[in-house]
């Protein structure tokens, strides 16, 4: 009636099947940037806090204003991306002066948030799930659609940005982000505007925030940059940080970018680094079956056993 | 008769002190839940963009169904490595699975801020499959039918005791069928736990630089596969007791030892696997005198402890000393998964040296969905003891005559 050591170690084997050390895991590919990605470069040296971008994003996309009361008056104030705010500046002060910083979806080259959506709501633009018309591939803009999103809020967890934000006063709430204002794109030009047009960039009166392919983007940071090492962090943010985001970001010499509110990421994606763990014991599905033959055949023989034994004796035990 | 002993429906008056607060408590939950449906989630809750998931997906969700896994834990002993003894505590394990889990997946139904999509759901092409959560979901989805299905037996059972004809005729036939596939389903019904089980832990792999380094590894998926295994005993242990306390149910203590003694070896395991994944890793250097390493102590301690009691003759010898390890193991599971879930999760993530970074969010659990949550855990108990009365579930001890239970033991009839 006790257990043998024989025993446990046949339930190991069985449970370590199941669960093979991660150790072992064959990686997921690492995704690169996509030619043709589009995306923004902001250079915070740049930015003067004029806000102009946050009232054009709210225009753009019919979001109504946050209002916040203070002396005596009403403001359009959000003070962090909420369910109607998808573009933020934010002031970090830093030695005698301040710093501003543009918040809005980073468009991740491998972003967590469309690793973990279960219908792929989230989606990179043409590579969704279902069958979306008029969307481009290869324009790396990550969307949002209503249809498939069943509001978990996994997204939410995943994004290491903190930006899908969900409308928690609404019976029927949505998720709500930046989509790259990809609905302003214009057929009829050529080039990344034909891609999309975040307002952002268009009304920008210092271009601290410019729009294009990402490859051009990043070869233009990096030409401010050698241009100008003095006033300039030399580190791009973006170019790898957390697999890679097509929203760049230039910071002033000595402000390092965890000072504006940037986290500080590894170069290998979460979303990697996740799906490689989570994969590697299912072995494209061979394991699963396997071990319900496997169990299903072991069941199916001890009740034969035990079946064979009541008969035999009274009261086995 | 074979060496089995027979489960027998409880009887006695449905709708007893017990009943009535429990359904109380439900009925206040109901209404919260009516008005998260009318006014948003955020209404009932405080839950936020930073701590988007409050206390449903990880006490609901997470540690309900650990608890639940009883089914699995036992599921695994009897049939698969056929220790026949274990039969009698099979149905009331498999009844406690099937309303943890059907909690734990209604209770998702009422956090999903756009539950309505969730009909889209079985279709597959458009899973995700790299998403963890859509693994979860689909399997215990999956796993709750397969429970349910493994309930089926004692309603048949019970059936075919009924003093009608025609129903004693339906679950004899039925009872019969049943009995041949059952081997097929059993197998689904290990094989299920065992993969959303791990994806529960898989789940907070994405959050890599929002869990605190002593909590995020690899490892995640093992560790939350032998927690669900250690809750689960412990979890049937409880039960049994408190179902003997009330009804009379026959507790086998000796067996009781004996399956102890293999949550010891996987309580053990756990501490074995995390803590040579934290030297391993070179984790060792987070420890040190703060919350983090405070709760990393305690989450040790409540692990270890239960362990070390199931190995010790005396504490196996007795009800009460037995009965206070397992509600420590179901403890150490539940703590470990909400430190995993909630506790230990920040938006802003921590920084090198393994301290929180300040955002704008803070979160402790609002009334509302506290409330929730208790009358999830009311409804369930209620469930179990609702089919308990009228259906053979629970094992009773014959030789003693029942006293302190609510109506006197009789077995089923059709009524
Ligand atoms: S920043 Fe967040 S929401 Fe935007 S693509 Fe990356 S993971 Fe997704
Ligand atoms: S809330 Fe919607 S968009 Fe976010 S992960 Fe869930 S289903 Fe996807």
């Amino acid at each position: 009636m006790t257990i043998s050591r024989r025993d446990l170690l046949k339930g190991a084997v069985a449970a370590g099947a199941a669960v093979a050390i991660p150790a072992t895991a064959e990686a997921r590919h690492e995704i690169e940037p996509l030619p043709d990605a589009v995306g923004m470069l902001f250079d915070s040296t740049l930015c003067v806090g004029c806000r102009a971008c946050q009232s054009a994003c709210k225009v753009a996309n019919k979001l109504p204003e946050d209002k916040v009361e203070a002396n005596g008056g009403v403001y359009d104030a959000p003070n962090d991306l909420n369910s109607t705010t998808k573009n933020v500046i934010k002031a970090f002060p830093a030695g005698d002066t301040q710093h501003y910083m543009k918040q809005q979806c980073m468009h991740c080259v491998d972003p967590s948030c469309v690793s973990v959506c279960m219908l792929g709501a989230l989606h990179k633009e043409g590579e969704g799930k279902r069958d979306f018309k008029g969307e481009k591939k290869g324009t790396g803009i990550v969307l949002w659609d209503k249809w498939t999103c069943v509001g978990c809020r996994y997204c939410q967890i995943g994004c290491a940005f903190n930006v899908p934000k969900f409308e928690w006063f609404e019976a029927f709430p949505a998720i709500v982000k930046c989509e790259l204002c990809r609905h302003r794109r214009d057929e009829q030009k050529s080039g990344p505007l034909a891609v999309a047009n975040p307002a952002c960039c268009e009304v920008c009166p210092r271009e601290a925030v410019v729009f294009g392919y990402r490859k051009d983007l990043l070869a233009e940071a990096k030409r401010r940059v050698a241009a100008d090492p003095q006033r300039y962090n030399p580190h791009v943010y973006g170019e790898h940080d957390g697999g890679g985001t097509q929203v760049l970001y230039l910071a002033a010499a000595g402000v390092q970018f965890h000072d504006l509110g940037l986290p500080d990421l590894p170069e290998r994606s979460q979303a990697e680094f996740s799906e490689s763990v989570s994969h590697a014991p299912y072995l494209y599905g061979v394991t699963p079956i396997a071990l319900y033959a496997a169990m299903a055949f072991v069941i199916n023989r001890n009740k034969k056993k035990e079946e064979a034994a009541e008969h035999g004796e009274e009261g086995k035990r | 008769m074979s060496g089995h002993d027979h489960p027998q429906a409880i009887g006695g008056k449905m709708l007893d002190p017990l009943m009535k607060i429990l359904l109380a408590v439900f009925g206040v939950s109901a209404l919260v839940m009516a008005y998260r449906f009318v006014t948003g989630i955020g209404s009932v809750s405080n839950m936020t963009d930073g701590f988007t998931w409050g206390i449903w997906e990880p006490i609901n969700v997470v540690v309900f169904t650990g608890i639940g896994a009883g089914a699995y834990g036992v599921g695994l002993l009897c049939y698969l490595l056929n220790k026949g003894q274990y039969h009698g505590l099979v149905r009331p394990a498999v009844l406690l699975g099937a309303i943890a889990y059907t909690l734990g997946g209604s209770s998702i139904m009422i956090a999903l801020g756009r539950y309505w999509n969730a009909v889209t759901l079985p279709i597959v092409p458009w899973w995700n499959l790299s998403s963890a959560l859509l693994e979860v979901a689909v399997c215990v989805m999956m796993y709750v039918m397969v429970l349910w299905i493994e309930v089926l037996p004692a309603i048949f059972d019970g059936a075919a005791q009924s003093k009608s004809p025609r129903w004693s005729a339906i679950g004899k036939r039925w009872g019969a069928r049943m009995a041949k596939a059952m081997p097929y389903i059993i197998a689904l019904a290990i094989l299920l736990p065992t993969m959303h089980q791990s994806s529960l832990g898989g789940l907070y792999l994405i959050a890599g630089p929002k869990l605190h380094p002593l909590w995020h590894t690899a490892l995640l998926p093992t560790l939350f596969l032998v927690s669900c295994l250690s809750m689960g005993y412990g979890a049937v242990v409880v039960l049994v007791n408190i179902l003997r306390l009330n009804w009379n149910a026959k507790q086998d203590q000796a067996l009781f030892a004996s399956m102890s003694k293999v949550n010891a070896g996987f309580l053990l395991l756990y501490v074995v696997l995390r803590l040579g994944d934290i030297v391993l890793h070179g984790k060792l250097r987070f420890l040190g005198a703060d919350f983090a390493t405070f709760l990393f102590v305690v989450e040790m301690a409540l692990f270890i402890a239960p362990a070390v009691m199931f190995v010790m003759p005396g504490v196996q010898r007795n009800r009460g000393k037995l009965f206070g390890a397992a509600l420590l193991a179901i403890l150490a599971g539940a703590v470990y998964r909400a430190d995993t879930y909630m506790t230990m999760y920040r938006p802003a993530g921590w920084t090198a040296d393994g301290k929180s970074i300040a955002a704008g969010w803070d979160y402790f659990p609002s009334v509302g969905e506290t409330i929730v949550t208790v009358g999830m855990a009311a409804v369930g108990m209620a469930i179990f003891v609702f089919i308990s009365r009228l259906f053979p579930v629970v094992v009773v001890d014959q030789g003693k005559k029942s006293t302190i239970g609510r109506g006197e033991v009789r077995a089923a009839s059709g009524h």
